[in-house]
């Protein structure tokens, strides 16, 4: 049982429209396409109205219509805020240059963040953990080397368009196929991921509803 | 009047469900393999290396008294199933210690996931369900945001208040479980939350596809530890969940499993072979025909 719903009538009907839902997406491997578009049409509709339930509960009430009208002279900085959320809302019907700038506001404030995260948190600190370490083992050294030569020859699989030689051309081609069996490697885990999500629904199919699964 | 009505089985079915025939046998496969998966006592999927288990292990063990962990939860309704057992097992674990944990999400999934994990632990009645922190928008721009402010003003319990006495943002906390989604993952955590409060310890629990992106920050020590593949999981599900009075709920048999990683092996050799037929059957580029 995956415990997410009951054993009262209310779980055995979720637990039944579940199950019968997973039949109808996977009736597509028999060609039964209405089915299955019906199915996305029902995903779509429900994600929709769940997004627009979690946007009103979740973030506008809580977090700026309530202290808006509780405590309206602490948050006068949430004022501004209603400016871009209506034209937000309203977008449809405003002119492009009124929506342009609050839109690459928007998008450059959340673009800075993954940036400024991206260079801190990972670009510096993987470059560093790159380079071969004094302290370290001859087994450490070695290893972190033969990293390095592999990230410098995958790198320079990137160097599209730009003059080469043929020594930097050989080693893009072995950065290409060092690039190629990393993707293969990672193709590998994903399988691995889907076929324990395969084997879990029939597992929900067999135990949750036909309970023939302890 | 005549009847135009088509005929229930035309050739184009037949063609699709001559097509759908290897999927279907291999459903079959893996429905009678799950029946039978419990008797399969010689093959065992959780991974002989115990030393992602023993790191997540000690990082919960080390945990002071009455300590408070976050634990974010972002994970994505098509991953879960495969860290779910996993994750409950860490949320036993972590209340086993006594740690009082809070959860709070960044994703629209993972908010879904955790009210409905929160349910299932407030059904069981056996421990406390976490504190509910709720659902905190604009992704990376939110999780900088909550390093200063985390708690809803409208949340309410000990839990919340032992938060803000501590400060009121993620620095309160003594570790963060991070439940981890393509969202938001542990590598947004690291990169937004560990830079500004580095002596935070971050865990993760996150599905395999994950793995090749995560595996360097747990190798820098940015991550403390992290469990991200189904092998790995189940060697730590095993391993907390034995003598547990809990279920964390079923997890893939090995049986399963082997059938279905033959099956993909069997057909990259098919489309390999194909490939290669197709080569041999194909003129020389010179216009000649092959002898």
């Amino acid at each position: 049982m995956n415990g997410f719903v009951g054993t009262d009538l209310a779980g055995t009907i979720a637990t039944w429209v579940a199950a019968i839902a997973t039949l109808a997406v996977w009736s597509y491997l028999v060609g039964a396409r209405r089915l299955f578009v019906l199915m996305q049409h029902l995903l779509a509709g429900l994600a929709t109205g769940y997004l627009i339930l979690l946007a009103i509960r979740e973030v506008l009430v809580p977090r700026l219509i309530a202290p808006l009208i509780e405590h309206p002279r602490d948050n006068g900085l949430l004022v501004l805020a209603l400016v871009p959320v209506g034209m937000l809302i309203g977008a449809a019907w405003l002119p492009r240059r009124a929506m342009a700038p609050v839109g690459a506001i928007l998008v450059g404030g959340i673009a800075a963040f993954a940036l400024g995260g991206a260079v801190v948190g990972t670009i510096l600190p993987q470059i560093a953990a790159a380079m071969p370490a004094s302290g370290g083992g001859s087994g450490d050294l070695a290893s972190e080397v033969i990293s390095l030569v592999i990230t410098s020859l995958v790198l320079l699989a990137f160097l599209h368009g730009a003059p080469r030689g043929t020594v930097t051309t050989r080693a893009a081609t072995v950065g290409r196929w060092l690039l190629i069996g990393g993707i293969g490697g990672w193709i590998g885990f994903l399988v691995v991921s889907r076929l324990s999500l395969f084997v879990d629904r029939i597992g929900f199919l067999l135990g949750d509803w036909l309970t023939v699964l302890p | 009047m005549t009847s135009s009505q088509q005929p229930l089985v035309t050739a184009e079915r037949l063609a699709s469900l001559r097509r759908a025939a290897p999927v279907l046998l291999l459903l079959l496969v893996l429905v009678a393999a799950s029946l039978v998966s419990a008797g399969t006592h010689g093959l065992r999927l959780a991974s002989p290396d115990r030393s992602r288990v023993d790191q997540l292990r000690l990082a919960i063990g080390n945990l002071p008294d009455d300590a408070l962990v976050l634990i974010a939860c972002d994970a994505d309704l098509g991953t879960y199933p495969e860290i779910r057992a996993t994750t409950r097992v860490a949320i036993d674990d972590l209340a086993a210690h006594q740690a009082r944990l809070a959860i709070v999400s960044f994703t629209p999934e993972g908010r879904a996931i955790a009210a409905a994990e929160r349910d299932r632990i407030s059904r069981g009645g056996r421990v406390e369900p976490p504190a509910d922190l709720g659902f905190v928008a604009g992704a990376e721009a939110g999780l900088v945001r909550s390093v200063a402010s985390i708690v809803p003003a409208a949340a309410e319990g000990t839990i919340a208040d032992a938060i803000r006495q501590r400060g009121g943002g993620i620095g309160a906390f003594d570790m963060v479980l991070i439940v981890s989604g393509s969202d938001i993952s542990a590598r947004s955590w690291v990169e937004q939350v560990g830079s500004r409060l580095p002596d935070l310890p971050l865990i993760s629990i996150a599905p395999t596809f994950l793995a090749p992106e995560l595996e360097p920050y747990l190798r820098t020590g940015q991550l403390t530890a992290l469990l991200a593949t189904l092998r790995e999981g189940i060697a730590y599900t095993a391993a907390v969940s034995a003598g547990s009075p809990s279920s964390p709920g079923p997890t893939p048999g090995p049986l399963p499993m082997l059938i279905g990683m033959l099956a993909a092996i069997g057909a990259l050799a098919e489309a390999a072979f194909r490939r290669l037929v197709r080569r041999r059957g194909r003129p020389p580029r010179n216009g000649r025909l092959p002898s």
